[in-house]
């Protein structure tokens, strides 16, 4: 439990900066469909007429603009990047850092396993994680609610959000693995942060050309989909279980590396 | 009963030595010293007792206890100072304290007091804004606030002053009485000498050596000097065996001798001298011969 309160306090600060992101990201985002709410139709058209590839990057394909839960799918790619660079820096900083600002020597040495570390950091992250998106989906809920018209909006977001979440624990995982097995400390959230960027480029560029689709395996970015989810009304069966099979993979190899790990002090 | 003890341990990493073979042990209620020049290996010894790191071979126990698979249990009697203590930010010590009191399950509030105010700590101030000498009292203080019975000090006196120096040995002398064995790795000689029962010294990964301080004394090192009337050949001690550390300058001889007295006294007896000095070692001369052997 120690060690769980004081990473919950450690991590607190970042927490409310990432929180009070969100929470613009998400006003201003729906702020912009209040001013372009007028303009109706049209805006669908102007989509249409972009190149794909345009539409690839902006990640405008699919969606009926027009309404204000179409106009936050197209948030919602910015808000999972947003989601995943803080989970998967939480994930390497959590575990990194006692190596990093060299309190391994400190903690290490108390009578506690390092699985037990372990556990109580990721506890802790997963607490944090839980919080973001909680943030995250009540702005959401509160704000959509705000522009909608006839249409019910929140189970679209509670899927979204839970899409979002498995997004957040994969990232997270991740974040951990990587500092788990790289010797240097202090290069574990750059590198775990840019493997995460790498993934998304790969979602853009599946995106933009079919020929590499079959690649949509390999990058979770491309497993929660606003426009799939929104108009199928469920999570993809093949996606989530690559996910558990992503998390379960994650987690065994950040304990079995951790544990056998030279710590470099 | 032998508190730590240690089998051949090795720690290589990727090619580049850590250690080799390392053997020694201490035994209950001893004052142990571990001395080496830098960068010798006493560091990668004290982490892998600690199973900071692991070994490439060899087995290190504590209290009878492997120190990799019962790492957790064994260091419930452990206190440990780092040579460099760090700690996190923006924690008042006393914060720390409590934070590293959690974890063992004892009332550990009476010791921290006692232990501050002997260190003169301030337990309010943040940590952050201490000083070296002052960080290093918060990590003598959080190593022994859960009074236990193996003490680990790497390189403890870095950034003490004199009197605190002191003020800390008899903390440790103290503690010693009361039955915890220490183990004390160290590159400055005196020190070790004062409080240290026996000694291991380490040097390029390996052990040198071990005894006991007393019988290292004892040895029958002279540090030899001698003042000559007229200035004598170089060669005349430099072949001689058991002379170490030979310094002629003008018409002054020095040297550290180890033997049979009297081959020396014979030797001294042919030439004319002006003046003779023979003197007992102190540990810093002894260990200079170590040291320098294979350099």
């Amino acid at each position: 439990m120690n060690i769980m309160i004081r990473e919950m306090k450690a991590n607190l600060k970042s927490l409310l900066i990432w929180s009070i992101g969100v929470l613009a990201m998400v006003i201003a985002g729906m702020g912009k469909y209040a001013g372009m709410k007028g303009t109706g139709q049209t805006m669908n058209e102007l989509m249409a007429e972009m190149p794909k590839s345009l539409q690839a990057i902006m990640g405008t394909s699919g969606f009926d603009l027009a309404t204000a839960l179409g106009f936050y799918g197209l948030l919602y790619l910015y808000l999972i990047v947003m989601a995943s660079i803080h989970a998967v820096m939480l994930g390497a900083n959590i575990i990194a850092k006692e190596e990093r600002d060299k309190t391994a020597e400190f903690l290490l040495v108390k009578p506690v396993s390092r699985a037990k570390v372990i556990s109580m950091k990721l506890l802790t992250a997963l607490i944090h994680i839980v919080l973001f998106n909680l943030v995250t989906l009540l702005s959401s809920i509160i704000m959509v609610e705000r522009f909608a018209e006839a249409e019910t909006v929140t189970d679209g977001l509670l899927l979204l959000m839970s899409g979002m979440f498995i997004l957040q624990l994969i990232f997270l995982l991740l974040g951990s693995v990587v500092a788990a097995v790289y010797r240097k400390s202090k290069k574990a959230s750059v590198i775990s942060t840019g493997i995460m960027l790498v993934l998304f480029i790969l979602s853009i560029l599946i995106n933009m050309t079919e020929k590499i689709e079959m690649l949509k395996y390999i990058t979770p970015f491309k497993y929660f989909e606003a426009a799939t989810i929104l108009n199928n009304g469920k999570l993809e069966p093949v996606f989530l279980f690559l996910s558990v099979f992503l998390i379960l993979a994650f987690t065994t190899l950040t304990y079995r590396f951790y544990q056998k790990k030279d710590l470099n002090l | 009963m032998n508190v730590i003890e240690l089998n051949n341990l090795t720690k290589m990493y990727g090619k580049a030595r850590g250690i080799t073979e390392v053997s020694f042990h201490v035994e209950e209620g001893e004052i142990f010293g571990f001395i080496g020049p830098n960068g010798a290996g006493k560091s990668t010894t004290i982490r892998l007792l600690l199973s900071l790191i692991y070994p490439t071979s060899g087995s290190a126990t504590i209290f009878g206890k492997d120190v990799v698979k019962h790492a957790p249990e064994i260091k419930k009697e452990i206190g440990y100072l780092p040579s460099e203590v760090f700690y996190y930010d923006n924690m008042k010590v006393i914060d720390l304290l409590k934070y590293s009191a959690s974890f063992y399950k004892k009332d550990c509030a009476k010791k921290i007091k006692e232990l501050a105010e002997m260190m003169e700590l301030d337990l309010t101030r943040k940590i952050d804004d201490l000083s070296l000498g002052n960080k290093k009292k918060v990590g003598i203080v959080q190593g022994l606030l859960h009074e236990p019975k193996l003490i680990i000090l790497d390189e403890p006196t870095s950034g003490l002053d004199p009197l605190m120096q002191q003020r800390f040995f008899e903390l440790l002398e103290n503690e010693n009485q009361k039955g915890a064995t220490i183990l004390f790795s160290s590159h400055i000689l005196s020190e070790v000498q004062r409080l240290c029962d026996r000694v291991a010294i380490i040097k390029e990964g390996k052990i040198v050596q071990v005894e006991k301080i007393r019988t290292l004394k004892e040895n029958n090192y002279k540090k030899f000097k001698i003042e000559t009337v007229s200035k004598v050949p170089d060669e005349l001690f430099s072949r001689l065996p058991g002379v170490n550390q030979l310094e002629v300058k003008g018409k002054t001889i020095s040297f550290i001798f180890r033997g049979n007295i009297n081959h020396i006294m014979q030797k001294i007896a042919g030439i004319e001298i002006a003046n003779l000095w023979v003197e007992e070692p102190d540990l810093e001369e002894i260990f200079m011969h170590f040291y320098q052997r294979e350099a």
